[in-house]
């Protein structure tokens, strides 16, 4: 088993947004801000270059006890002992970079859609990218998903995922407010002259976010993804008697199964949905 | 008649009249359906767990065709490929409210469907420490029904061939080592094919049998429903009538003293 991957405030390298200083000069304020996960991305230099700026990474990641994550290259991540990849949709298959990397190393997917997000969780990925969600230096050309995907990905996909692509202190609100619990910066923390305080600040607003969400959205417009008997269905119940009445089940001789546990009918009304709940009704039919 | 009187048939407490439990998958209407039980007699019926279809909620509950009628339920587990799966399916089944059998049935090849002896040894272990009476669809190996005797199976169900091919007793000699060891009732489920498998697995022991395709579908059901029940019985009586032995030759049914006649033909010697 990998271990469980959690992570609020995500950094990636930048060296094009500070020439002047340096690379672990920057990352170690972004860790003292509470970068909880960094990824050393640099596309322009040679393997051996990025072989020891990863060294380095590793050293100074592994005294803050948090992971690094490897761009593109997981000989690399290998050869430092980080602790996965990165990979982008033109980047080697999942499946390939999982059995180089084999089972206990994480591996995360850049996503532009929710088709995209849906395959790179099935494929098994630790967590997925989600952007860019604004237009961005570090990506141009590329177009903006906005938040109406992050949205999507907070209402479908399990795995973690992080908002990236343009998000800054200003507009971290917004991204919250479609469903992100994660998110993820390069310019906004590297390009500042205070990486510390960009990230202390991006920090405060995830983990005040948490707190005082559930409220944005009244309960009635609330609609929330949920598999029902293996298919992916859009609802507003909130309640398993809710959702067993939207399919005009309420009155049948059927049986509730909500995340692998039987629910009695008497309890369909106390029990809630959560969001990605896996639902089953099911009845009996002729068998031998 | 009374032969059948003094011959209780008990699983998990219930005592049955009829040996004969029937199936209700495949057939052509619910109509017929009715009817073929009526003709069999049975008073134990088997069922599947499936998910309702959210697209077409028309009411293929087979409930609605069997409720009130006095039946002792079997759900049985098919769809499930692991003992973690038939417990699954099993709880679902009870929770429904419709008593605590359960037909541990989990296959293990796409062609054949026979059934995995290893997680059906599994499932029958879990399922008799969750209060189930649990009767598990496994394979005629004598050893292994004694092994889901002991793990404590209420009844067990060898199969004469793989379900829904109508071989027969493929093999007769092992079916009659399971019924010489069984302390528990054995039931052959799966292959039946005509009501002579029936008088055959019945002649070698088996206490019961379940049948459905053979049923379901047969040319006329009713009538291939009533002919096994009257197989069950036929077959009962003659095992515990007792058969003759087989021998090599012949011996006159008639007396021969005070025939007419000599014997013209060869005399064996002696």
């Amino acid at each position: 088993m990998r271990r469980k991957l959690d992570f609020k405030l995500y950094v990636i390298t930048g060296e094009s947004y500070h020439s002047s200083r340096d690379m672990l000069e920057v990352m170690e304020a972004a860790l003292r801000g509470g970068a909880d996960i960094v990824q050393l991305r640099d596309k322009k230099i040679s393997k051996r270059e990025l072989l020891e700026k990863a060294r380095s990474l590793r050293d100074l990641t592994s005294r803050y006890g948090v992971p690094l994550i490897i761009n593109d290259h997981p000989d690399v991540a290998l050869a430092v002992n980080a602790d996965g990849v990165h990979l982008g949709q033109d980047d080697l298959p999942l499946s390939v970079a999982r059995s180089v990397l084999g089972p206990h190393r994480l591996i995360g997917i850049s996503t532009h859609t929710i088709e995209q997000a849906r395959v790179a969780e099935r494929a098994g990925a630790d967590y997925i990218g989600v952007g860019p969600v604004y237009p961005t230096g570090t990506k141009p050309g590329r177009q903006a998903v906005t938040t109406s995907y992050v949205s999507q990905a907070a209402a479908e996909i399990q795995i973690p995922f992080v908002a990236i692509g343009g998000i800054t202190t200003d507009n971290a609100e917004e991204v919250l407010k479609a469903g992100a619990r994660r998110l993820c910066a390069v310019s906004a923390i590297v390009g500042s002259n205070d990486p510390e305080g960009v990230c202390r600040n991006l920090l405060e607003q995830i983990t005040g976010w948490k707190s005082g969400s559930s409220a944005e959205i009244p309960a009635e417009e609330r609609e929330m993804v949920v598999t029902v008997n293996g298919r992916q269905e859009r609802t507003k119940a909130t309640t398993m008697l809710e959702l067993a009445e939207h399919y005009k089940l309420a009155d049948k001789h059927i049986v509730a199964e909500l995340d692998g546990d039987i629910v009695p009918r008497q309890s369909w009304r106390e029990t809630p949905l959560r969001i990605g709940a896996s639902v089953e009704f099911v009845h009996f039919v002729g068998g031998g | 008649m009374n032969t059948r009187l003094n011959d209780p048939f008990v699983i998990g407490g219930h005592t049955l009249q009829s040996r004969f439990f029937l199936g209700t998958g495949r057939f052509p209407s619910p109509a017929v359906l009715q009817q073929a039980l009526e003709a069999s007699g049975t008073q134990v019926i088997t069922f599947a767990v499936r998910r309702i279809n959210l697209d077409d909620l028309a009411d293929d509950n087979v409930l609605q065709h069997v409720a009130n009628r006095g039946f002792v339920y079997l759900p049985n587990t098919s769809g499930a490929s692991n003992a973690d799966e038939a417990v699954r399916i099993a709880r679902l089944a009870r929770s429904a409210g419709l008593g605590n059998w359960i037909k541990v049935e989990i296959s293990a090849h796409h062609r054949t469907l026979l059934p995995d002896p290893i997680e059906t040894l599994r499932a029958t272990e879990r399922l008799v420490k969750e209060q189930f009476i649990v009767l598990p669809y496994t394979s005629d190996d004598p050893v292994l029904c004694h092994r889901l005797e002991e793990a404590g199976a209420a009844a067990v169900m060898p199969g004469g061939a793989p379900i829904g091919t109508g071989l027969g007793i493929l093999n007769p000699y092992n079916l009659g080592l399971i019924v010489e060891e069984a302390r528990v009732p054995i039931i052959v489920d799966a292959g039946i094919g005509s009501a002579q498998d029936v008088v055959q697995a019945m002649e070698l022991g088996a206490d019961g049998i379940l049948a459905n395709t053979p049923i379901a579908k047969a040319q006329d059901p009713v009538f291939m429903a009533l002919a096994m029940k009257l197989a069950v019985e036929a077959g009962r009586l003659s095992r515990r009538a007792g058969r003759i032995p087989k021998k090599r030759y012949a011996s006159a049914s008639s007396e021969l003293k005070g025939r007419l006649f000599e014997f013209a033909g060869t005399e064996g010697e002696g």
